[in-house]
């Protein structure tokens, strides 16, 4: 079963005001109501937050929470552990 | 030209006291100021304000919006839904080509802008929010109340620092008087508690110290009075043609009976020293609605508790106004909300008609010696108003006034 990473249910939960139950393995920033400009800043404090390697490319529109989650896991920027447990 | 009856039918506001226009009124009456440290001011040498307070106000906007709005446009929004409820209108319903937004600041998103900076200057530009812009500037109140309420009338931010609300409900008049709109929302909104800013207030002189009890600080037309103590906030209105509201079976508040506008041009800070430019802006208000002096039967006064302000607006009032109405001024309780002052107290002045009490002037036991004016002091006065006006006076010497009366 696919997980989300539980720094991107924050992100959009606190600074986005997504309600957590909307956040699932499947959603996309088209599926959250999210538009560009939002998914924009989206990138800009998931990069700040997490050290990750995220461009434009990599967080498109359609880009499920589950590949976002495995990006995180790849880059694991900062060095900090993503978990493998979650 | 003959300008028709306009009519306030809604109205909204969040300030220090409360988040809506009932808790805001019950807070003024009670004279009691909110002034308390503020974290973020840690190190600043004034560390204090009156500011708002339990709300989440990401939460309340909502809708994935909120990152993208400073402080002063989220403010401006919440306050417009509760005035847009309150008139008993519904933008999903709504003729949105004849709705106009007319919503001051004078600050804008200037603490927004010093975010983005530190963060430029820390992390560097690929950190910088991509809503780095809308963030500061100062039309976006008035724009995310048009994109919320589909409103496609005209729109803008009048800027006349602290007389920017009263600005606001001048050209928001203006427009339904030239017809072209048919709704207009108006009002102002300001949040400007940060540490540049309130380091270029208290280095401006203008703005009080610390000194004991913060809730006792502010002190309008006080002898003792010690500056200004910084507020924030806004205050929305809903105005339309009396025969308007009238024909769709609303209630109105208040109606907008006049305004009056001038201009110092004298000294960015000081008032003009024999304070004729002020008093013909209460003129033009009064001539506009076509009251004589002494039928004024209340002033709500910008009343900052500056010594100049106050002295040169005591002058002024008991030289128009030698009948002594009754003198309230919220910025003891509230603070100086700059941009949104005048028009939290144009909303004070409207529920003082419609209620018959006047709010006291917090901290004051009397006026200072020399100040010829009926200051409201520790309770609020119970007393039928028919007419009443409203003064505000900006930075850069912008006066504006605005006359209220009961339908």
């Amino acid at each position: 079963m696919s997980t989300i990473d539980p720094r991107i249910t924050d992100v959009l939960s606190r600074t986005f005001k997504v309600p957590v139950a909307e956040i699932l393995p499947e959603s996309t920033m088209d599926s959250l109501d999210m538009d560009s400009l939002a998914a924009a800043e989206f990138a800009v404090v998931l990069r700040e937050t997490t050290g990750a390697e995220l461009d434009t490319g990599t967080l498109t529109r359609g880009t499920t929470l589950a590949r976002l989650t495995e990006h995180l896991r790849a880059s694991a920027g900062d060095g900090s552990p993503v978990g493998t447990a979650r | 030209m003959r300008t028709p009856a306009i009519a306030i039918t809604g109205l909204g506001m969040i300030t220090p006291v409360g988040n809506d226009t009932e808790s805001t009124w019950d807070g003024v009456c009670a004279a009691v100021s909110p002034a308390r440290t503020v974290p973020a001011l840690e190190g600043c040498v004034i560390d204090f304000a009156c500011v708002v307070d339990g709300i989440d106000l990401d939460a309340a906007v909502g809708r994935r919006t909120a990152f993208r709005m400073g402080r002063y446009v989220k403010f401006a929004v919440l306050a417009a839904r509760e005035a847009v409820a309150d008139a008993g209108l519904d933008p999903a319903g709504w003729d949105g080509s004849r709705v106009a937004v007319v919503v001051g600041t004078s600050s804008g998103g200037s603490a927004q802008l010093t975010d983005q900076a530190l963060v430029l200057e820390r992390r560097g530009p690929e950190a910088t929010s991509p809503a780095g812009v809308l963030l500061t500037i100062p039309n976006m109140p008035a724009a995310e109340i048009a994109i919320e309420m589909r409103a496609t009338g005209p729109s803008m931010a009048p800027c006349t620092a602290c007389s920017s609300g009263v600005t606001a409900l001048s050209v928001a008049r203006d427009l339904l008087a030239t017809g072209q709109c048919d709704v207009a929302v108006a009002g102002a909104t300001e949040s400007t508690v940060f540490p540049i800013a309130m380091t270029g207030f208290a280095r401006s002189g203008a703005a009080a110290r610390a000194d004991g009890d913060l809730s006792r600080l502010s002190r309008p037309f006080a002898a003792d009075r010690a500056g200004l103590v910084m507020g924030e906030g806004a205050a929305v209105m809903v105005l339309e043609r009396a025969a308007d509201a009238e024909a769709r079976g609303a209630e109105p508040r208040a109606l907008l009976a006049g305004t009056g506008a001038t201009t110092d041009a004298h000294h960015p800070t000081s008032p003009h020293p024999d304070g004729r430019i002020a008093r013909a802006a209460v003129e033009a208000a009064l001539r506009d609605a076509g009251w004589r002096a002494d039928e004024v039967e209340h002033v709500n006064a910008h009343g900052t508790a500056t010594e100049r302000n106050d002295a040169a607006e005591a002058a002024l009032i008991s030289r128009v106004y030698p009948h002594r109405p009754p003198v309230t001024a919220p910025k003891g309780v509230l603070g100086h909300c700059m941009g949104a002052a005048g028009a939290i107290e144009a909303g004070l002045t409207i529920l003082t008609l419609q209620r018959g009490v006047i709010p006291p002037v917090a901290n004051l036991d009397a006026p200072a010696p020399g100040f010829d004016i009926d200051c409201v002091t520790k309770v609020p006065l119970v007393r039928p108003v028919r007419r009443a006006v409203s003064h505000s006076f900006g930075f850069g010497g912008h006066n504006a006034v605005v006359a209220l009366q009961r339908p």
